[in-house]
């Protein structure tokens, strides 16, 4: 009997470590390992600065100590914002890597493309800034999105265009991509549902677009008293000076894929930005004092990096699953890790403009934004808005 | 509305047909059709945006950009395209595919994906003529493309290099046997076509944005010009390039912006089904 148990006890103990390995991958005793991902090349790659945002916030944590001793173990892989080089990469982090949660995409593209494998995986995901409506809806139990989807950007767009006074003359400019369609259709429904009205004009601009004369003069004739864009930075820059070059001077909207700073930086007359504004998702300019704390960790570990909004963005789910993780406890399992995401209210990342927060059926986490513009030289937040529009 | 689509047409045209230009330059001469002549004018924006940052002035910024790319299509020819003399055509497709992703790649790997811009060749406002708006730089480029135009088809034409042009094209061996030398004047066109694909975002660049994706559609746009007007006539490059702008803006303007995207498509498969050698191009014949 003595032999037997002195045989056993440690089998069975191995087992069980053994078990416990399987059951958790990417979990030792002193690290967790977080697989991330996004576009660090191709013609997307200045949006893969959110990522290089989330890794400084995992490193930051590290350097005060981890959690409960454990520190993050991070694993970069690049999509290009491919999403055949997206699967291949995400394929990696679970197989070969064995990762115990994913955080990033940042091309919604890529992310849908993923999406029905890393529902089916059960991997704890937090999406990075990739925000098309199809990624929280229809829900997956184990996918969280933590910046305000296009529905919310466009509705919110659409609100604060139609909440100036006079007649709700809104034009749309959108790129045909899934993100601008994702964009453009929610905005369309709220002209109409909420406000009654058809676009004056619905026209679309492509990204490598080098001219938008016929947008222009489209949207000239149809004398809007408001242009909301579904558009990547560099068509905005376009349009705006276009718009500029033939005297369309109708305020505009851009979405939160644009940095206002760089946009002003590109336009050739700094006035033409008094009558920009942009749906921004954070809690304050990337350069005001407020923000202080988020720069300095982005530029600490990523030195020589230019910042911009999108360095910043991603930091905001970073630190919800910083808080999920703590959450889940000392001996924190994928499923743990899921509830404790699941039970998050009203969590205040200090970085995007308002509390997160997720529950079992609700898995688009940010609410709300606020739009920014110019005023004079400064950057100020116009409009605050706690919920978008439903 | 039509009057200034035409001529914001014929703006676009213009870089179409200068990016077209320079392609059909070297196409002539080596008959390579070279897939990263759109990342060569994105280098030369860049190697500008690089100059001016190190507070050259943009005047030698611009003569910095026509010398860089001379070398570089210089290169290119001696290290990548030489090596490679004698092989099927499609290898040096490839060759040229493949630099066009290194050129991409070390662009994003010096400056990021990020857009960036250039600031204006020129102060002038827009002016208004009869409710049409003119753009200096519009004007600019129409009138560089119709000069360049004019220099290559008075070389190509009356000179000895045009005679060496048609020498090599006909026969790289014959043209040996008379004492050209071919590798170099092969270097040497390369070279100008850089120098073209130079000359054009010098005009084009401070009118657009600069990222290293920004060759690519206009290299889209520069070969329906070239299967429009037919390949391998400077004229045609030209002429189908200003007619690929004009007929984009118009077909943005009264059909639907969506079909901006899709006329260069739709030009190159009429084109291909209803005349092959293009308006200006000969129909190959060969002696049996």
């Amino acid at each position: 009997m003595r032999k037997f148990l002195l045989f056993a006890v440690p089998m069975v103990w191995l087992f069980a470590a053994f078990a416990a390995q399987a059951a958790e991958p990417g979990l030792t005793k002193n690290s967790i390992k977080i697989g991330i991902f996004g576009p660090l090349s191709g013609p997307a790659s200045s949006f893969g600065e959110a990522e290089l945002g989330i890794a400084a916030v995992y490193k930051d944590l590290n350097a005060h100590g981890g959690i409960y001793g454990r520190k993050i173990d991070i694993v970069m892989e690049d999509t290009a914002c491919n999403p055949a080089k997206g699967i291949a990469a995400v394929k990696k982090l679970l197989s070969l890597d064995k990762v115990f949660m994913l955080h990033g995409g940042s091309c919604s593209d890529v992310v849908m493309a993923l999406k029905p494998g890393i529902a089916k995986s059960g991997v704890p995901y937090m999406v990075a800034t990739a925000a098309s409506t199809s990624i929280s809806k229809p829900l997956a139990a184990n996918i969280f999105q933590n910046v305000p989807t296009t529905e919310a950007m466009a509705r919110t767009e659409v609100d604060f265009a139609a909440s100036k006074p006079g007649p709700k003359r809104v034009a749309l400019v959108s790129q045909s991509d899934e993100w601008g369609k994702s964009g453009h259709d929610p905005a369309v429904d709220e002209l109409k549902s909420k406000y009654h009205v058809t676009p004056v004009a619905d026209v679309t601009f492509e990204r490598g677009s080098i001219d938008a004369t016929p947008q222009v003069l489209q949207l000239k004739a149809a004398k809007p008293s408001f242009i909301v864009t579904v558009l990547y930075p560099a068509p905005f820059a376009i349009f705006l000076r276009d718009a500029a070059k033939y005297g369309l001077t109708t305020p505009v909207i851009g979405s939160q894929a644009i940095s206002i700073e760089d946009t002003a930086h590109q336009l050739r007359n700094p006035a033409e930005m008094n009558r920009v504004y942009v749906f921004y998702p954070m809690a304050a300019p990337i350069e005001s004092k407020r923000m202080a704390k988020w720069r300095g960790i982005f530029e600490k570990y990523n030195p020589g990096v230019r910042l911009e909004t999108s360095s910043l963005l991603g930091m905001g789910g970073a630190e919800a699953l910083i808080a999920a993780l703590r959450k889940a406890g000392p001996e924190p399992t994928r499923a743990k890790v899921i509830a404790a995401l699941n039970g998050l209210h009203r969590f205040n990342t200090g970085v995007m403009a308002n509390p997160v927060g997720f529950s079992p059926t609700d898995h688009a986490g940010a609410h709300g934004g606020a739009m920014i513009a110019y005023v004079g030289k400064k950057l100020v937040v116009i409009r605050h808005y706690a919920e978008a529009p439903k | 509305m039509a009057a200034q689509l035409v001529l914001s047409g014929i703006g676009q045209g213009s870089i179409y047909a200068l990016v077209a230009l320079g392609m059909t330059i070297l196409f002539r001469v080596t008959t390579i059709v070279n897939f990263a002549h759109g990342e060569l004018f994105m280098a030369g924006a860049f190697v500008i945006y690089a100059l001016l940052r190190w507070g050259v002035p943009y005047p030698l910024a611009m003569l910095g950009a026509i010398v860089f790319l001379f070398a570089l299509g210089n290169a290119v020819e001696r290290g990548l395209m030489r090596p490679l003399a004698g092989a099927p055509h499609i290898s040096l497709a490839m060759m040229t595919v493949a630099l066009s992703y290194l050129l991409r790649g070390a662009v994003r790997f010096v400056w990021g994906g990020n857009v960036r811009s250039l600031p204006p060749l020129f102060s002038f406002a827009p002016v208004e003529v009869s409710g049409v708006i003119i753009d200096a730089e519009d004007l600019v480029i129409i009138l560089s493309a119709a000069a360049l135009l004019a220099v290559f088809f008075v070389l190509m034409r009356y000179s000895q290099l045009g005679k060496y042009a048609q020498a090599v094209t006909d026969s790289a061996r014959g043209a040996a046997l008379v004492g050209i030398n071919v590798p170099a004047f092969h270097c040497l066109m390369w070279g100008v076509a850089a120098v073209v694909a130079a000359v054009a975002s010098i005009l084009v660049a401070p009118e657009t944005m600069l990222y290293p994706d920004m060759g690519a559609r206009v290299l889209l746009r520069a070969f329906a010009a070239m299967t429009l007007g037919g390949f391998g006539s400077l004229a045609g490059a030209v002429v189908g390039g200003l007619l690929m702008g004009v007929i984009e803006q118009l077909a943005g303007g009264y059909v639907s912006t969506a079909m901006i995207d899709i006329a260069s498509y739709i030009v190159i498969i009429a084109v291909l089904l209803l005349r092959p050698a293009g308006l200006f191009g000969r129909p190959e014949v060969v002696r049996v």
